[in-house]
């Protein structure tokens, strides 16, 4: 019998991204429930032979767990990127297989990924529920970090195969600066900011508050509301004062309303949506109008991250800086991130040779951004699906893992010739 | 023990989720309403695989499946179902390294409504209703029979995986179907013994008298298949180290047949009983790994609660400094 394609599972901490390669991606939320509103079952007292009753098989994962959330208790069975509670995530898994990609897993390769720094216990763990529970055939868990390094790659014909770059991952709850060289996670180098896309929804929150335009919306839509103003409105500028400038001048073209119902009585209530178009995603580069405990902007952590690494491969880290996740989405975030990681750059070279009398004469570094927009591959169908789903469905925009995942095929093949 | 409740669900044939394709039709659905270019594989249980296309143009859907039996399905009538299910729809090139291909042109579909959901439904139930045809054909014979009064059907032989296969068998009295399967794992073939006794067992409950009888021996196949060549058993040496098949014949009664409607839903509920009995097996194993788990955080707590404290004195030189241990 020819061989089966590998399914791929990409379990985030928000959203799972499962599919069999190497077209069909699905993604669900990460949420397992159990039983009508008890508590999960190791938490439970007594012994098997006092157990009655199937409540181990009556749950529901990822979306429905949400739409049953009224009679199910719901739990995160990922917390930070790593896995917490084996118990639910192995039957994540099992209804994962089994419901949503009706696979019979002793037939399959699985392709799963784990975050930068994930402890070897729970990748072994991880291996061991796969060949135990479920008699796989084969196995690869690849860092989610270098696959987005394959996803980069223009198309799949692209002949500079480089797994060398830093990858910016910014989802719902921490962003990573993370570098890899030849494939490599550079793991003494990698740092965490505590910035990232629920503090960008928390920030326009915070902005519509001061302005008083909360008034209209339902108390348990702000935070959604929020978070769609930043999904669908937001941008990053080049030059805060400039665009503060140009607001002021033609605020007809720039600013912009918001439309929603209430989902409870339909009635209509619009917000209007004004300079936090152009400052949520302004909290990366100038954080200090955010929070008061952490000021570094993300270019100086780039800079501080690939300066870290070792001295040999720190021109490749520049060259290939590669975004990631829901949150780097934002139009022009590479263009800033860009100029702004070559200012530092080019004004170290300017001291070392002012400082060295002109004596020493450095070649300039070559910096480069890949933005999303330049990570569509053409070959990858799916990406183009994504695109289209993206406006019609926001979940979707907190998903860029899906295109990592489905360009590793060179990954998947590696690993299945050997 | 667990997987007689696992199984006492079984009998009353409440398959749990397995039923649902939920992927399937959504897609169909979301192109039917916007059509857009699409190149997706997906696979089924059973090492069945599914191709969509778009054809040259957006409207153009194209849909192909692969499946093992194929050659063995087409002599039992599989085609007949098809061209009953789907007519137009029905391809006439197929796809290449697929058996059977369906082109849909969404601007043809009926309108929004139950016609649509209907045909969209029946299209998300291909591998199904190809499947269908020999347990299809038996009820017919059966019904054959019946009018006779005795004598048995031809034996079908659905070979669905490399070393498992259905066998179906038509009598005057009842249909009779016999999975033979194997486990890989010494693990499985446990807990599937013992999943598999509890069928035996759970019948016994008052509630669910009426269920099809179900028989399982290990080692020798039934008496209705063990004259059908090339069956293995136990005693093959080569055969114990893989794993013992247990072959178990699953009677069907003129009930599950006679009424449209439950012969069709009893065809749904037999093709995923395997796939039904790994996930449980799966299940099984999972809840005995949480209970593993649990049992060593218990340990763990009194392991801790056992540790002795250690007596910190603090020890200084004699120039007054402070003696750290590492």
């Amino acid at each position: 019998m020819a061989l089966l394609a590998p399914i791929i599972c990409d379990n985030g901490t928000g959203y799972s991204k499962i599919g069999v390669f190497p077209t069909a991606i699905a993604t669900r939320a990460t949420a397992s429930t159990t039983g009508r509103g008890g508590p999960p079952p190791p938490s439970k007292p007594g012994h098997l032979a006092s157990k009655r009753g199937i409540e181990d098989l009556d749950f529901y994962i990822g979306d429905e767990a949400l739409a049953n959330s009224k009679t199910y208790g719901v739990h995160y069975p990922i917390r930070h990127g790593m896995i917490d509670n084996w118990d639910l995530m192995e039957r994540y898994w099992e209804q994962c297989i089994f419901k949503y990609l009706r696979a019979e897993p002793e037939d399959h390769y699985f392709l799963l990924t784990e975050p930068p720094l994930n402890a070897p216990e729970n990748r072994e763990n991880t291996a061991e529920i796969f060949f135990e529970s479920f008699n796989i055939k084969g196995l690869y868990i690849a860092v989610q970090a270098v696959l987005a390094l394959a996803a980069s790659w223009p198309s799949n014909k692209t002949q500079d195969r480089s797994l060398t770059g830093t990858v910016i991952d910014s989802g719902d709850g921490v962003t990573h600066v993370i570098p890899c060289a030849d494939g490599y996670v550079i793991g003494s180098a990698i740092k965490h900011i505590p910035i990232a896309g629920r503090d960008i929804s928390q920030f326009v929150l915070n902005l519509l508050r001061e302005r008083g335009d909360t008034a209209n919306i339902p108390p348990e839509d702000q935070l959604k509301v929020a978070s769609r103003i930043k999904e669908d409105y937001s941008y990053v500028c080049q030059d805060i004062v400039r665009e503060f400038r140009k607001y002021d001048a033609n605020p007809q073209d720039n600013f912009q309303r918001f439309e929603s119902v209430h989902t409870v009585t339909g009635r209509k209530y619009s917000v209007d949506v004004g300079y936090e178009r152009f400052l949520a995603p302004e909290i990366f580069f100038n954080p200090e109008i955010y929070s008061s405990d952490f000021l570094t902007p993300l270019p100086e952590i780039v800079d501080g991250v690939i300066q870290a690494s070792p001295i040999d491969v720190r021109r490749g880290l520049y060259k290939n800086i590669v975004l990631s996740g829901g949150s780097t989405m934002f139009d022009h975030f590479g263009q800033r991130l860009k100029r702004d990681l070559k200012n530092i750059v080019d004004q170290r070279i300017t001291n070392s040779e002012v400082t060295s009398n002109s004596t020493i004469r450095s070649t300039g570094v070559d910096v480069n951004v890949i933005s999303h927009k330049r990570q569509s591959p053409t070959s990858f169908p799916i990406v183009t699906q994504r695109q289209n789903m993206r406006k019609s469905d926001p979940a979707f925009v907190d998903d860029m893992r899906s295109s990592e995942v489905l360009l590793s095929v060179q990954l998947v093949e590696k690993f299945l010739c050997t | 023990m667990e997987t007689s409740l696992h199984a006492c669900k079984t009998v009353t044939t409440k398959l749990i989720g397995l039923r649902k394709r939920t992927a399937f039709p959504h897609t169909l659905t979301d192109k039917a309403t916007k059509p857009s270019f699409v190149d997706v594989h997906f696979v089924d249980f059973d090492g069945v695989r599914f191709h969509i296309t778009s054809g040259d143009k957006k409207t153009l859907l194209r849909l192909s499946m692969s499946i093992r039996c194929w050659d063995e399905l087409v002599a039992y009538g599989a085609e007949e179902i098809l061209h009953r299910e789907y007519g137009q729809y029905l391809s006439a090139a197929v796809e290449p390294q697929h058996n059977v291909t369906l082109d849909i042109d969404i601007d043809q579909l009926p309108p929004e409504g139950e016609e649509r959901e209907a045909l969209i439904k029946s299209i998300s139930l291909l591998k199904r209703n190809v499947l269908a045809a020999p347990f299809e054909k038996a009820f017919k014979q059966q019904k054959e029979l019946e009018a006779q009064g005795n004598g048995t059907g031809q034996l079908m032989a659905i070979h669905y995986r490399d070393e498992e296969a259905i066998y179906v068998i038509a009598a005057h009295d009842r249909v009779t179907v016999v999975f033979s399967t194997t486990f890989k794992e010494e693990t499985d073939r446990i807990f599937g013994k013992v999943f598999l006794q509890e069928f035996v067992d759970a019948r016994r409950l008052p509630t669910i008298q009426n269920a099809p009888q179900v028989l399982y021996s290990s080692r020798d196949p039934p008496l209705e298949i063990r004259d059908v060549p090339g069956l293995s058993r136990g005693e093959d040496v080569g055969y114990v180290t893989f794993g013992l098949p247990i072959n178990f014949p699953r009677f069907l009664f003129p009930r599950h047949f006679n009424n449209p409607d439950v012969a069709e839903s009893t065809i749904s509920h037999i093709q995923l009983f395997r796939d039904y009995l790994h996930y449980h097996i799966k299940c099984s194993k999972a809840y005995m790994h949480s209970r593993m788990r649990h049992r060593v955080s218990e340990f763990q707590k009194v392991l801790n609660r056992a540790k002795t404290e250690v007596a910190t004195t603090e020890r200084r030189t004699i120039s007054g400094r402070t003696l750290v241990t590492r």
